[in-house]
């Protein structure tokens, strides 16, 4: 019923219709985003380059704050705290925040399920082989979740939890036990890393006991050269990456795809 | 082979549902078709008929095979591995046992055996691909534990579990790993403040709201009632004393001379200090409210005051008690002084207090 009236009040009242659909209304129906794009020209005028370029700051800061946890930062969180009333030209202040993330922090804005609308930061700047990637030390979380992800990717995409339990075990990290570095190891993985996008920790139907099973996640899709991992898994078994065939295969084609 | 012992297993299967124990009867004639079909399965034509239905036999049986099934589900990640030729083992051994059986029983048991051996069988297979090397996660954690540092010195004397190598893992071990695994990442670096540091994420402001509220609660439901029992305490019992000490002061002077009145304002006023009257007054009332003293009017009517003598309290006599309300101000205490030509108090200012005047 209201539905109805909005339609019925944004196309009287924008007679001229812009050909530009915001393809971030997709859950909506084509007849409402329509009148939202003249709606968008109308608030671009509103604000001044000045405002604007403010709040794409603001943006940029609330993105680097999130990201310090690594969980992907959601659409309606940027919208909520820092967009406000700048919602309806929420698609110029993003272009801008993406521009800003690329030429002067040298990180890539990624968005990594275009259906819940998740946003990632990932480096553009490439390591180079031999100098230290950050000035920090490194976490030994990005150790643990080498191993996770390598043993997902090089068993084909997909395991099932006990396998990486087990091996777990025998680098001495046992998902029952604290561990010095990582704490509740099983809440680490199962929780931190899933809710960073890391990894995807899903339940396998009809399996009794309960019965999960590992995949990479959409983060590490982004953030992780398959490529490079191959070569590390390689050189600690003293082979060439090209032994695995099919691993190898994939890993050039994601590189190339990026 | 399997196909035959799938069939086996699964006519045992059958026979299960009607009768859960299966003592031979309707099922016999059936089964002997059953593996006289087959040749090749071992224990010859199960003709002996106390062989079968020998039930320490069978326990022995179903007994062996459940070690089975555990050993397989216990080490199933090792047998997995493709170099382990564990599965090979476990079939043999479930092919000898099979020979003797010969009830459903232990046939479901080895139908649940078989269920088990395909699945881990499937996995393997699928370990397998046509081209280039399998992964073997065994290997993999190996070589890892090389590459962080294992000291494999202990290993020697205690290689108990195969596939567990013993040895000291360095404190950094993680942190080796993690350096290197780095070029593997495009994370991008947090965000950091350069001088100092603000947390990303101050302490939520709920927590501290709840701290103030909550620790003063309890130390008020802790110390308030003791503090508020104590002042009524030493409130009442300073009164009391002091009601006590100026009933010991009325007495005192009415047994020096029993014979003259005493007058009700030379006894109270204090000459020297009227906030000391005002108190004499104070505690004065509570001898004549509880009948320890009574007052009364003398020839030229002028309020007099008497000790009540322990035979004289009346327990009853509420009735016959008057009450008045009694003012004093300062200019009142100056007339009544001049008046009476007070000199001295006739209530000693008692000793804790004195000083405060």
């Amino acid at each position: 019923m209201s539905q109805k009236r909005r339609v019925s009040a944004t196309q009287s009242r924008a007679p001229k219709r812009s050909q530009i659909v915001g393809d971030d209304e997709d859950d909506e129906d084509m007849s409402f985003t329509q009148p939202t794009s003249s709606q968008v020209q109308r608030a671009r005028e509103n604000f001044t380059t000045v405002q604007i370029d403010r709040k794409t700051a603001e943006v940029v800061q609330f993105i680097l704050i999130k990201d310090q946890k690594k969980v992907p930062i959601r659409r309606a969180d940027i919208v909520k705290h820092v967009m406000k009333e700048y919602k309806p030209i929420y698609q110029d202040i993003m272009k801008r925040v993406t521009r800003t993330f690329e030429q002067v922090f040298g990180m890539k804005l990624l968005e990594i399920d275009s259906k819940n609308h998740i946003y990632i930061l990932v480096n553009k700047i490439e390591p180079v082989a031999g100098e230290p990637v950050s000035l920090y030390p490194s976490n030994p979380k990005t150790g643990l979740l080498f191993v996770i992800l390598s043993i997902i990717f090089m068993k084909g995409g997909v395991v099932k939890e006990a396998l990486i339990w087990n091996t777990l075990k025998k680098l001495r990290v046992d998902p029952g036990e604290k561990h010095d570095d990582f704490g509740d190891v099983k809440k680490l993985v199962t929780d931190e890393f899933v809710r960073q996008k890391y990894v995807e920790y899903v339940r396998i139907p009809h399996t009794e006991p309960l019965e999960f099973e590992f995949r990479w996640g959409l983060r590490a899709e982004k953030e992780v050269s398959k490529l490079k991992l191959l070569e590390f898994v390689a050189q600690l078994h003293d082979q060439e990456p090209q032994s695995w065939t099919q691993q190898f295969r994939e890993a050039t084609a994601a590189e190339s795809s990026q | 082979m399997s196909e035959a012992r799938r069939r086996t297993s699964k006519g045992g299967q059958e026979e299960s549902t009607g009768q859960h124990n299966g003592i031979g009867g309707r099922s016999r004639p059936e089964r002997t078709v059953d593996t006289a079909d087959e040749d090749d399965v071992g224990g010859g034509p199960s003709g002996i008929q106390d062989e079968d239905d020998d039930p320490a036999r069978r326990r022995e049986i179903r007994s062996k095979y459940r070690d089975l099934i555990n050993s397989v589900q216990q080490n199933r990640e090792d047998m997995l591995s493709p170099a382990n030729n564990k599965l090979t083992d476990v079939l043999e051994e479930a092919n000898k046992l099979f020979a003797n059986v010969r009830q459903a029983r232990e046939a479901a048991l080895d139908a649940q055996l078989l269920v088990l051996a395909t699945d881990l069988g499937k996995e393997k297979a699928s370990q397998l691909h046509a081209e280039g090397s399998a992964f073997d996660p065994t290997a993999f954690a190996e070589n890892l534990l090389s590459f962080m540092g294992l000291n494999r010195l202990e290993e020697e004397e205690e290689d108990g579990e195969e596939g567990h190598s013993r040895g000291y893992l360095p404190q950094d071990a993680w942190h080796r790993l993690a350096k290197k695994a780095e070029f593997c990442f495009k994370t991008a670096p947090s965000f950091h403040y350069m001088l100092g540091s603000f947390l990303a994420e101050p302490p939520p402001p709920r927590q501290r709201v709840e701290r103030q509220r909550k620790a003063p609660n309890k130390e008020e439901k802790r110390i308030m009632p003791t503090q508020l029992k104590k002042m009524e305490e030493s409130h009442q019992e300073a009164t009391e004393k002091e009601v006590e000490r100026i009933l010991g002061c009325l007495q005192g002077y009415f047994a020096d001379d029993p014979e003259s009145p005493i007058s009700y304002y030379e006894f109270v006023i204090d000459p020297t200090s009227f906030s000391r009257t005002v108190e004499n007054i104070f505690h004065t009332s509570f001898l004549i409210r509880d009948g320890l003293a009574r007052i009364y009017l003398d020839k030229e009517k002028l309020p007099c005051i008497a000790p009540v003598e322990e035979g004289e309290v009346e327990p009853g006599g509420v009735t016959n008690r008057q009450q008045c309300v009694m003012s004093i101000s300062p200019a009142r205490w100056r007339e009544i002084i001049e008046a009476f030509q007070i000199k001295e108090a006739l209530i000693p200012a008692p000793k804790g207090i004195s000083q405060e005047d």
